[in-house]
């Protein structure tokens, strides 16, 4: 098993690659509820491909949290209870329309782009190796979803309108994303994480001009350099308060496994 | 009755520098930029790529199968074929 240094926060660093495992799977796991179902065929397979990228992400951040504390990555996603997923209220939402799964996807990806690259010089060296990894992979899904909503944000008068409600719906339930953790500070300070709320400036920094230059409107205002935020952020996922959607996912993707707990191939 | 498909593009795919790009299908696309991001998912994930073309499937210039006479070999032209040495498979070294 992997040691941490004493002088990084345990708990904490634990609490937080399980928060990002749970994002990026659950992500994922609504991600692949379109396969099959997309509007286009290439979209379908785009979509599957990126839902299988982001489970993979989750993996890696579990197979890490093993090295750490010895507890499976099979364990941890399909024996754990619904209310001690960590992940934001925002990927568990349903997939909505179309419109709403490509606002939420690019919303995510600026996000992971701002996350990842903060831990690039993490002073928890071993995890700047597996944020490498994670943005090789991630700059693509990016360039997909920033793609399509920067085409159908002002397409035509349905492509507007239904991006449009997409941002309304997502913007505030995206926030989420940024809920600070237990215990960030000690992270902050070991230099382990950025602060939350920097990180947040430096998304919406990315997410704002992109949306507003798509003719799509957001609660963000910009005034002396910072972004002020005029919605209530859909906060409380990383404290386990987690709606029936949750439960209802971690249940269809629990079910198999529940019927012969730990049997092998 | 309006049309809502994207156009199509031609994929072509090149396993490792130096061989030719091979074309390997279609994908439907918004635009060039799109279609080099569809084509990377349909034809790229599973097979060894270094390089991708996408080209408009109207902007490809073709012979017509209905105009065979295009590839004309009403006579008999074999003089323009390598005859007359035998180009081994393989090259054995001299034996002394």
């Amino acid at each position: 098993m992997t040691g941490i240094s004493p002088n990084i926060p345990r708990d904490p660093l634990l609490k937080l690659l399980v928060a990002l495992a749970d994002d990026e799977l659950i992500l994922g796991h609504r991600d692949s509820e379109w396969t099959g179902h997309a509007p286009i065929l290439e979209e379908d397979i785009a979509f599957s491909n990126i839902a299988q990228d982001e489970i993979g992400h989750s993996l890696a951040l579990f197979t890490f949290y093993s090295e750490l504390t010895g507890k499976s990555p099979d364990s941890m996603v399909f024996e754990r209870p619904w209310k001690d997923f960590a992940c934001c209220r925002f990927v568990a939402y349903p997939k909505g329309d179309f419109a709403y799964t490509v606002v939420r996807q690019y919303l995510f990806d600026e996000a992971e782009q701002v996350r990842m690259n903060s831990l690039l010089d993490s002073s928890f060296e071993p995890i700047r190796g597996l944020a490498t990894k994670i943005l090789a992979e991630e700059a693509y899904h990016l360039m997909h979803s920033k793609g399509l909503v920067v085409r159908l944000g002002d397409a035509t008068e349905e492509s507007h309108r239904r991006m449009q409600q997409a941002v309304t719906d997502a913007f505030p339930q995206a926030l989420g994303m940024f809920e600070t953790l237990n215990g960030e500070a000690d992270l902050v300070k070991a230099g382990v994480v950025k602060p939350s709320d920097v990180l947040l400036q430096q998304w919406l920094e990315r997410v704002v001009p992109t949306l507003t230059d798509s003719t799509l409107k957001t609660e963000a205002r910009r005034s002396d350099g910072t972004w002020n935020i005029q919605c209530k952020p859909d906060h409380g996922g990383r404290v386990g308060n987690h709606g029936e959607h949750l439960k209802q996912l971690v249940s269809d993707l629990q079910s198999v496994y529940r019927t012969a707990p730990g049997a092998g191939w | 009755m309006s049309d809502t498909q994207w156009e199509t593009y031609e994929v072509f795919h090149q396993s490792r520098r130096g061989k030719p790009h091979e074309h390997v299908g279609s994908v439907h696309a918004p635009d060039p930029e799109m279609a080099l991001q569809m084509a990377r998912d349909q034809f790229a994930r599973r097979l060894e790529c270094v390089s991708l073309w996408v080209v408009r499937t109207k902007d490809v210039t073709g012979t017509d199968y209905q105009d065979p006479d295009f590839f004309s070999r009403s006579f008999d032209k074999s003089y323009r074929d390598p005859k007359g040495f035998n180009a081994p498979a393989k090259i054995e070294p001299d034996t002394p």
